[in-house]
């Protein structure tokens, strides 16, 4: 049966041009990928050297660049401080004008029912928030108006507008969440193990019932990330804790052993969307000296990619 | 002569079990398509299956082998965010119902189902491929919208991988353009996001409204292939290569700006990704957003940074011609 599959394939290679796809490469290649990944649970992955941490990342505000007509011409970018501002938070907003000169931007916050909330004009005098005078970096500083808290939180559109030096006009649009999250991070932490595996515990002040979401990012002293984790629960209002289990083989993989430095803390209440996502905490805690011995060395094997794995090594 | 005739009737078995033993093999196909501008392709099957047509051109027949390969065709609200109940919980269902061998709104069906040993791949397009990062990204109890609106942990255990055309994993500038109602050099009248519509508004680039701000990363590996033929009037607002209607930050779900211009050359490899895991490159075509879902356009085909084109036994250079002429169906026939 192999035997006739191949000539198959040689057949269809020698249909193509000197490139080729391996026959079968992709149900291989993914299944490989399975099982690498099947050694961490999906709550809990290392982090290669070199690789970003991912907590930060989503909490990292991007910029939403619009050039000219065909991608040329000055490109006015625009970006919020962070994805998010909890309620009562002022709204920074910057904009700047890559290979063209603004001489004014002003900006409109509309809600995603297409109303209008604010309209304001960025700065770029080196007053209020505005860093530097002339440096290009545009910035804005908008307090929301009172009765918009969300219940859990809203997605807000920043269309911006710059009119250049040229006469020529840019348009550009961001956005931003605005979160009224029903947790907060005590900055209370303790770090123990478990089965091999470092786990740490953070205390919330809950002041209403929610699902909560929280992951972190631990790094070494060194400052190098090591690996991740996330936990997720339901819980009532009052003082409570939730655990993030960091799986003990990303500290072999990595060669590093305690004191870690639990680098970037991130919670959000979810159970509906958008989610509300509290501020990034940094630089949360350090947990005691933890040796490698004390950790697992055992794969987790999760059985689902395992399965997967399995199925797509039979195609 | 008896002789002969018993080797020929053995050969002749022989090959019918590599064939029979070869098609239970493969994979079933499920299609989910991408933003819609009615809800056609929710309340009727013909719209959901036509999605993928174009005249004699049909994207299924062409992937499933002139449908020697079994497949379903998923229809869900391509009007609605693609985190609520009618577009996410609908797909989830749906993918559920295929692994269980259940038919689709046409009578179609997986050969095999989960129970039985069968492998079930997801193509989507578009929209259909926010829809996946949100439900393969929230399969897990430890994910921030687990299981949402409907069964995300049972798609993730059951799906193998998605192969992504044209995904909006990023979301579109067109969108930005559009709910922005600026820049008079945009026209996305043709295209599906040609009015701000609750999915439009969900499809832009800014962080709040990104899949990935919602989402961990996906359980199972999405293999990512886009196109890069402009349509006149909206390929003039997005940044660097784009199918007309998303950029290639977002079809290659690149971290960083969602705007950022990449062409073929230098878009983001498979460490650069929106997610630590769970996107990989495959390649790039020159179809726009319309001939990477219905098989129209027979086109040139490029290698990119980290993709599966091999050129004499080593990954082809980044922008090297790997056919002159192949559909994206087609381009998955050589998958599986």
């Amino acid at each position: 049966m192999r035997k006739t599959f191949g000539i198959v394939m040689i057949a269809l290679s020698a249909a193509l041009p000197a490139l080729a796809q391996e026959k079968g490469w992709l149900a291989r290649e993914t299944a490989r990928e399975y099982r690498e990944q099947a050694r961490f649970p999906e709550s809990s992955r290392a982090l290669k050297p070199g690789d970003a941490d991912p907590v930060k990342e989503k909490r990292t505000a991007t910029a939403q660049t619009q050039r000219g007509p065909e991608d040329r011409g000055p490109a006015l970018s625009v970006r919020a401080e962070s994805v998010s501002f909890e309620v009562g938070r002022p709204i920074r907003l910057y904009a700047t004008v890559e290979d063209g000169i603004a001489l004014e931007v002003t900006g409109e916050i509309v809600g995603a029912a297409g109303d209008l909330v604010a309209t304001f004009a960025y700065g770029d005098d080196g007053r209020g928030i505005d860093k530097k005078a002339g440096d290009g970096v545009w910035s804005a500083r908008v307090k929301m108006p009172e009765g918009l808290q969300p219940e859990l939180a809203a997605s807000y559109m920043v269309k911006v507008r710059s009119r250049l030096l040229d006469g020529d006009v840019r348009e550009s649009v961001g956005g931003f969440l605005y979160s009224n999250p029903a947790a907060h991070l005590t900055g209370r932490y303790r770090d123990g193990l478990r089965d091999g595996s470092l786990v740490v515990s953070a205390e919330m002040d809950v002041t209403r019932a929610g699902r909560f979401h929280l992951a972190a990012t631990l790094y070494s002293m060194a400052g190098e990330p090591v690996g991740t984790a996330q936990a997720a629960a339901e819980l009532e209002p009052g003082r409570r804790w939730i655990e993030l289990s960091f799986y003990g083989l990303m500290f072999h993989d990595r060669q590093v052993a305690g004191p870690f430095r639990l680098g970037t803390v991130s919670l959000a209440t979810t159970g509906g969307m958008p989610n509300a996502l509290n501020d990034l905490v940094e630089n949360a805690h350090v947990t005691r000296a933890w040796q490698l011995e004390q950790m697992t060395t055992r794969p987790f094997g999760n059985p689902r990619l395992l399965e997967a794995a399995s199925r797509l090594e039979k195609q | 002569m008896r002789g002969r005739r018993l080797a020929a009737a053995a050969v002749l078995a022989l090959a019918l079990f590599a064939i029979a033993g070869q098609a239970s093999a493969q994979p079933c196909l499920i299609f989910v398509h991408g933003k819609q501008t009615n809800t056609n392709t929710f309340t009727t099957y013909t719209s959901a299956r036509n999605y993928w047509v174009n005249g004699s051109n049909d994207f299924v027949r062409t992937a499933t082998k002139e449908l020697a390969t079994s497949y379903y065709v998923v229809g869900y609200n391509g009007t609605r965010p693609y985190w609520e109940p009618q577009s996410a919980g609908e797909v989830a269902n749906e993918i559920v119902n295929a692994t269980n061998g259940g038919a689709d709104g046409g009578g179609r069906r997986c050969a095999r189902t989960f129970a039985n040993g069968g492998t079930f791949w997801v193509v989507a397009h578009s929209m259909g491929n926010t829809v996946m990062d949100y439900v393969l990204g929230n399969n897990d109890a430890s994910d921030p919208n687990f299981n949402a609106n409907g069964p995300y942990d049972q798609v993730a255990a059951r799906i193998s991988l998605v192969i992504s055309t044209g995904g909006a994993h990023r979301g579109s500038q067109g969108a930005d353009a559009v709910c922005g109602n600026n820049n008079p050099f945009c026209n996305f009248i043709a295209a599906f996001i040609q009015s701000c519509d609750d999915a439009t508004y969900w499809l832009r680039s800014s962080d709040d409204v990104q899949v990935r701000t919602y989402a961990s990363a996906p359980a199972k590996t999405v293999w990512l292939t886009g196109g890069y033929e402009a349509i006149f009037g909206a390929s003039a607002c997005l940044s660097g290569e784009d199918d007309g209607v998303v950029q290639y930050a977002s079809i290659f779900a690149c971290n960083g700006s969602a705007t950022a211009s990449y062409d073929n050359s230098n878009v983001c490899n498979n460490s650069n990704k929106q997610e630590a895991s769970g996107f990989r490159n495959l390649d790039a075509c020159h179809e726009n957003h319309d001939d990477e879902r219905n098989a129209s356009d027979s086109d040139v085909r490029k290698a990119i940074p980290g993709g599966n084109w091999l050129c004499n036994g080593v990954p082809c250079a980044p922008n090297t011609t790997v056919q002159s002429s192949m559909t994206t169906a087609r381009y998955i026939t050589l998958l599986y």
